[in-house]
């Protein structure tokens, strides 16, 4: 299973959803795959779960997906403890793990390339609903079942490393210009102001 | 800390709107917390981290919350990546409660914090986050309302300093 596979199918069938997705080639891939104003692209490792989470918190109604990777999670395994206590129902989470820090360019392995089982660390941690994952039909199950139904879902999907990014034309659009995107997405889609300062 | 400083230290927080609060539980503070719990006006979210603190509050006010991040002061250096990276880079609006240990009017200063506290100030601004000392209960209000209304108009963290007679 490769990541590209995994957007490229599920890409089309987001709605509403609202996603996060943490850096290196997952951020290209899905930028690549969807093109939507509900995308929320951090472009910074150890954040994308944290920002999920608020997110779900903020805005209870709304399903969100956070797609983060093997390293960005292991910058941030403290986030583990308070995702399971916190438990939002409506967010998923799917960790794409190639056990390596494919964007160093000489894939230097993770620690799940070791010993570690990030699926088994979070269910340590208290999260339910948390499963690894090792093929192409099992992710549309998951992925699909995240888009139908509620309760907190953590998904190690463990993949093949593919250098698909590299040859996809990266977006110009900077990081200011995505969140002024996202942000007045939820206000229209919300129907309420987000940011307060007037001019 | 007097339960009538906490007091009012909620009342204020209340009054100028924040309404979303991720914490890590400190001692000069911590009196607010129960304040903050039993009032329905406040989420408030119990992390493990401050690095995490930082960043749920970046998405919950993404998503429309009026957010405070409180925690110690050594808390500001374990989520300097956090308020660098999704607060001040991404330009997302915040109020950090920071109980300034370790600073010179900290009351409880030891060994323990000084270190820490005396270079609060050259992180903060090494950062770019504008800043208030705030050392009694004079004006408390004000000047909340004040810090909350300069991070929206940033729309970047802002930290609230306390030490002097909140950390009693």
């Amino acid at each position: 299973m490769i990541r590209y596979d995994c957007f490229e199918w599920l890409a089309p069938q987001m709605k509403d959803e609202l996603v996060v997705t943490s850096l290196s080639g997952q951020r290209v891939e899905w930028g690549h795959f969807s093109k939507r104003d509900a995308d929320l692209t951090l472009g910074s490792m150890g954040n994308a779960l944290a920002v999920g989470m608020g997110l779900a918190l903020a805005l209870p109604h709304r399903k969100v997906f956070v797609f983060e990777s093997d390293g960005s999670l292991l910058l941030s395994l403290f986030n583990l403890p308070t995702l399971a206590n916190l438990n939002p129902p409506n967010l998923a989470v799917f960790v794409f793990d190639n056990q390596k820090y494919s964007g160093t360019r000489i894939s230097w392995p993770t620690a799940t390339a070791g010993k570690t089982d990030l699926a088994a660390v979070a269910k340590g941690a208290g999260v339910e609903h948390s499963v690894l994952i090792r093929d192409f039909e099992e992710f549309q199950r998951e992925a699909g079942g995240a888009l139908k139904e509620s309760g907190l879902r953590f998904v190690v999907c463990k993949i093949e490393e593919s250098l698909a990014h590299r040859n996809i034309v990266r977006s110009n659009f900077d990081l200011l210009e995505t969140k002024y995107k996202f942000v007045r997405y939820l206000e229209r889609s919300e129907g309420k102001p987000i940011f307060q300062g007037r001019g | 800390m007097e339960t009538e400083l906490a007091q009012k230290i909620v009342g204020s927080l209340k009054a100028a709107g924040i309404n979303f609060i991720t914490f890590v539980p400190e001692t000069r503070l911590s009196e607010i917390l129960p304040i903050i719990q039993k009032d329905g006006f406040f989420q408030l979210v119990p992390v493990a981290s401050e690095a995490e603190a930082v960043s749920i509050a970046a998405g919950a006010s993404l998503g429309g919350k009026q957010c405070g991040v409180y925690m110690e002061g050594t808390g500001v250096w374990v989520s300097s990546y956090n308020i660098l990276t999704v607060g001040v880079r991404y330009g997302v609006p915040m109020l950090l409660l920071v109980g300034y240990v370790g600073s010179m009017a900290d009351k409880r200063n030891t060994f323990l914090y000084a270190e820490y506290g005396v270079k609060m100030i050259a992180q903060l601004e090494s950062m770019g986050v504008e800043y208030q000392i705030l050392r009694d209960g004079d004006g408390l209000e004000g000047k909340i309302a004040d810090a909350v209304r300069m991070m929206h108009a940033l729309k970047k963290p802002v930290a609230l300093l306390f030490t002097g007679e909140f950390t009693i």
